[in-house]
């Protein structure tokens, strides 16, 4: 006999689905090892390493005691790096942790059932935490894994290759639900439990910026946002995107300030409008940025400032896109309030006195602001400075060292430099950092921004004019107006960089690649409550509403389950007889009165038993049972068999039933 | 054993009495939806019943955390993992559904045994479908698990345990068929209501003397157990032979359990009388009967059987001894019979 008790089974290798168990759980581990503090991966890893060996000794499993005391250490630790244990970073660190001390005591079914459910949600963490095209694979790979695992869990002699076919073959016939249900299910409008979303902080600009901060970005090639303009394009030089502006000068570094709201001069707009939508990565900042001066908050989400930059109201976790009206000219007639002139002039009580000993030269000896700005900037030109990705570090008296003796730097060191120079001379300015310029796709037909475009310049405040765009960086290096940082300053770069943007053909292959992000972002990461209206008004709605959701969400469903309970079982059930044995099946239905066929009888032996109890039957009956045996054993003719077939469903359907003697 | 599932019901739950009511019910209701069966049953969609297992629950109850993350979040990706996640309970659901449908159940055999030993309830599974069906489970009601892997086009035979405590006809109503394959996130069963009797025999025990006077003939006997002289040859052991007569040099030689015959002289001839035994009670008058008829069978003996309001004639050989037991088996349970 070869049927066995599944605890037999389990006896005998309990292995496997440990193995598939740590795979599953370890899997889950590896896809956040980058993002939670590495200790706390490592510690998840020797976790899963300590349950293996245990299980090839048979022994060394940690006590209760033990294990209480290693999960106390350990909540404590989440505790004193996060703070608390709320947030997604937070508890995906404590699951990664609680996970693998709960590997230590898998032993029943239940525990590794319970070990994959937690790689499945390190999964969904992992999900939340990045949406990346790239990482969509990997996260493929992992539910596949974790389903395979289930299988062998469920029955531990499951081979490795019929657990993955198993799994591979269900993931794939869920996939065109999977798609139904994302397009028709009904999505919220809005979160209805905010959860922080933890501190796994990305590089980018910030509200500080200390003058060497913004060279750190220039090598990093990962988009910050995209834009795609409805009607003409600003020329290359004026492409500043905003972002934070900042106010404050400690003598090291500029802030945002902590300035009180106040109303912005009326301004008037010149030139040309410019229409335009931005797809903003999720940044995790709250900084959205838009070309120079924006017309209006483009956004609820986001608040326009007074001095032009826009705030949104959280840290961007996910992608947003907004649409916006711009102008790169303005003009303010009327003088600034007497609160910013005083925020926008001063300066620390001390420091940098030959910088300030300068500024008060030119002051004596200029007769307008006009005049002081056009002297600071030629002075720059006129130097011997020099742009530079890696200036030398600079002391106490920053700005004077970078003015009077390096004069090596960066566009943050020029703008730093510059505000100083205008402050010192009386002259309100401030320092904005954002992005210049952005790479042509022409694939998406879109300006793509990248970190590496980051950038620094300056506003002061002329009257008559207004706040005015000053960029000192491009008297320095004036090619900066019209190409990126990547193309100015080639030898800089790390090698990686370099190489791909030296090859046209790698370029070209990015930008594509660029182009497939965009796309995911904007129609898959971005899909929401009005992209289904839309995709439901495209099907011929009328005035699509949820109501319709829910009718195609229901459609979609049942008419899938449809399709799979036919598919999954079709050939289980035993094959439908053929003509002829259906033929057979009616003829002894009709004979049912007289005599039931038993199951063993064959069609002669079954004549004999009706001739026996009906003898008058038998010039009827018999022939006909005895023509089936003949169709149904004799070798067929190829030419009449079929013809034959169908005169003996004739005949069976002619043929009329027998009374009963009762009936007679 | 009844005493023992009582007492297992009593401890598993306070409302023992309402989930025993409601359990008879669905099973009364499920006999009814399918009426008895003659083997061999076929099983199709309208008798399978499907439903998640604690694992399901636990993982839909999982799919449910992630809908919540991904809804608060607005999270296409986490989104889209759960309604894959989804659909593939979905296809598990109907896999497990598939790898019980179409199964046959083709035949069912139980042989009678002495009371207070193990029936095995012998069952064959046939598999016509176009794949395999791994990890079927059959069991009786509250019995045993007994796991089978079917091939495609393959069948194989189960043995299931049955406990026989009493003589008399052990009556089973309905025997299940499960699986939880292949991700154990749903179990799909089915009842197959075959109704199967086992004649349990009564439990050979005694020691009196076999009574000696017989009909025609008052030869000589051997002590009761001993055997006879005569040399007839092996034969296979069944349940009730008494180990003395087991072959175990043979069996040691790892051949089957067989048991050495002898041959009392022709001459040997008993009747046992149930009237005789008046000094016991009558379960163990029964016992007693019992023991002789399987002793004086095991030496070759010819014997016959006077109970009240019938009378078996002298005879020897398996089928006389089946009438017999089979008689003293079923001894005042007429009714059992219906």
């Amino acid at each position: 006999m070869s049927a066995t008790v599944p605890a037999a089974q389990r006896a005998g290798v309990p292995l496997a689905p440990l193995l598939w168990t740590c795979a599953a759980f370890g899997g889950g581990v590896l896809l956040h090892a980058d993002r939670v503090p590495p200790w706390a991966a490592a510690t998840a890893l020797l976790f899963i390493a300590w349950r293996l060996l245990a299980a090839r000794r048979r022994s060394g499993h940690p006590g209760i005691v033990a294990r209480a005391v290693l999960a106390l250490i350990l909540v404590a630790a989440v505790l004193a790096r996060f703070h608390t244990l709320n947030g997604l970073a937070a508890g995906t660190t404590l699951l990664l942790l609680m996970g693998g001390l709960k590997l230590l005591e898998t032993r029943a079914p239940r525990d590794e059932f319970v070990m994959i459910a937690a790689g499945l949600f390190l999964l969904l963490a992992a999900c939340l935490d990045r949406q990346d095209l790239a990482r969509t694979p990997l996260y493929s790979l992992h539910a596949w894994l974790c389903c395979a695992a289930l299988a062998v869990v469920a029955a531990p002699t499951t081979s490795v290759r019929a657990a993955l076919s198993l799994a591979g073959r269900a993931l794939l016939i869920a996939v065109p639900l999977a798609l139904l249900l994302f397009v028709f299910f009904p999505r919220l409008p809005g979160a209805f439990w905010a959860i922080p979303r933890g501190d796994l902080a990305l590089s980018g600009l910030s509200d500080t910026m200390t003058p060497g901060s913004i060279g750190l970005l220039a090598t990093s090639y990962d988009p910050v946002f995209r834009v795609q303009f409805s009607g003409p394009m600003p020329p290359a030089p004026q492409r500043y995107w905003r972002g934070p502006v900042l106010h404050e000068f400690d003598g090291q570094s500029w802030r945002h300030g902590g300035a009180a709201e106040h109303a912005p001069p009326a301004r008037e707009y010149l030139g040309v409008p410019y229409h335009y939508r931005v797809q903003l990565e999720a940044t995790r900042q709250r900084w959205w940025f838009a070309l120079d001066t924006l017309l209006q908050a483009p956004d609820s989400r986001a608040s326009l400032l007074y001095d032009g930059q826009l705030l949104g109201a959280a840290p961007l976790t996910d992608p947003v896109s907004f649409e916006a009206v711009s102008y790169t000219h303005t003009r303010s007639r009327g003088a600034l309030d007497e609160r910013a002139l005083r925020e926008e002039t001063s300066l620390p009580g001390s420091g940098n006195p030959r910088t300030r000993a300068l500024a008060q030269a030119w002051r004596a000896r200029a007769g307008s602001d006009e005049r002081i700005v056009q002297t600071a900037l030629d002075y720059l030109r006129t130097g011997g400075f020099v742009y530079s990705l890696e200036p030398e570090r600079l002391g106490s008296d920053a700005i004077d060292e970078f003015l009077f003796r390096t004069r090596v730097g960066f566009c943050g060191h020029y703008a730093s430099a510059f505000v100083v120079l205008m402050r010192a001379a009386g002259i309100p300015a401030r320092v904005v950092t954002g992005y210049l310029g952005g790479e042509w796709i022409p694939f998406g037909g879109y300006l793509l921004v990248r970190q590496s475009e980051a950038h620094a310049w300056a506003e002061v405040w002329l009257t008559g004019s207004g706040w005015t765009r000053v960029d000192p960086t491009a008297v320095v290096a004036p090619e900066r107006l019209q190409r990126g940082i990547l193309d100015l300053l080639p030898q800089e770069l790390p090698v990686r960089e370099r190489l791909l943007h030296a090859s046209p053909w790698l370029t070209h292959l990015l930008q594509r690649w660029d182009a497939t992000n965009a796309w995911w972002t904007n129609h898959v990461l971005r899909f929401d409550y009005e992209s289904q209206l839309d995709v439901l008004s495209r099907l011929g709605v009328r005035a699509p509403d949820a109501r319709y959701l829910g009718w195609a969400f229901m459609a979609a469903l049942c008419g899938w389950l449809l399709i799979i309970a036919r598919q999954v079982g079709r050939d289980m059930l035993p094959a439908r007889p053929d003509a002829l044995g259906r033929a057979y099946a009616r003829l002894c239905r009709k004979l049912e009165r007289v005599a039931v066929r038993a199951p063993h009888q064959g069609p002669l032996d079954f004549a004999a038993v009706l001739t026996a109890r009906r003898p008058d039957l038998i010039d009827s009956v018999r022939p006909l049972l005895v023509r089936y045996a003949h169709l149904r054993y004799a070798p067929p003719d190829p030419v009449t068999h079929e013809r034959e077939i169908e005169a003996f469903r004739r005949a069976v359907r002619d043929f009329r039933s027998p009374r009963t003697r009762g009936e007679r | 054993m009844p005493g023992a599932i009582a007492a297992e019901r009593a401890r598993g739950s306070r409302f023992a009495g309402l989930t025993g009511a409601l359990e008879k019910r669905a099973a009364e209701w499920m006999r009814r939806r399918q009426g008895v069966e003659q083997l061999p049953v076929t099983l199709e969609r309208r008798r399978l019943y499907i439903l998640p297992t604690r694992g399901g629950l636990a993982f839909a109850a999982l799919l449910f955390l992630m809908l919540l993350a991904g809804l608060n979040y607005a999270n296409s990706l986490a989104l889209f993992l759960t309604f894959l996640l989804g659909g593939f309970t979905l296809v598990v659901m109907q896999q497990c559904h598939r790898n019980l449908l179409g199964t046959e159940v083709a035949s069912t055999n139980i042989p009678a045994v002495f009371a207070g030993s193990t029936a095995t309830l012998q069952l064959t599974l046939a598999n016509s479908g176009a794949a395999a069906r791994p990890g079927l489970e059959a069991a009786l009601v509250r019995g045993q698990r007994v796991a089978a892997d079917l091939p495609a086009g393959g069948r194989q035979r189960l043995e299931l345990p049955v406990a026989a405590p009493r003589r008399g006809l052990l009556r089973i109503e309905r025997l299940r068929l499960s699986s939880a394959w292949p991700f154990g996130l749903f179990r799909v069963w089915t009842w197959v209501h075959t109704p199967i009797d086992i004649l349990v025999y009564p439990r050979p025990h005694g020691s009196l003397p076999m009574p000696s006077e017989s009909a025609r003939s008052a030869g000589s006997r051997s002590p009761a157990g001993a055997g006879g002289d005569e040399w007839a040859g092996l034969r296979p052991f069944r349940d009730g032979d008494s180990p003395r007569q087991v072959d175990w040099k043979a069996y040691a030689r790892e051949a089957p359990l067989l048991v050495k015959e002898y041959v009392q002289g022709a001459s040997e001839l008993r009747l046992f009388e149930l009237a005789q035994l008046a000094q016991l009670d009558e379960e163990a008058r029964l016992s007693q009967l019992a023991r002789w008829v399987v002793d004086a069978e095991a030496r070759g003996e010819r014997y016959g059987l006077i109970l009240p309001g019938l009378r078996i004639a002298p005879d020897r050989g398996p089928e006389h001894r089946h009438r017999c037991l089979a008689a003293l088996a079923l001894f005042g349970l007429e009714d059992a019979r219906r």
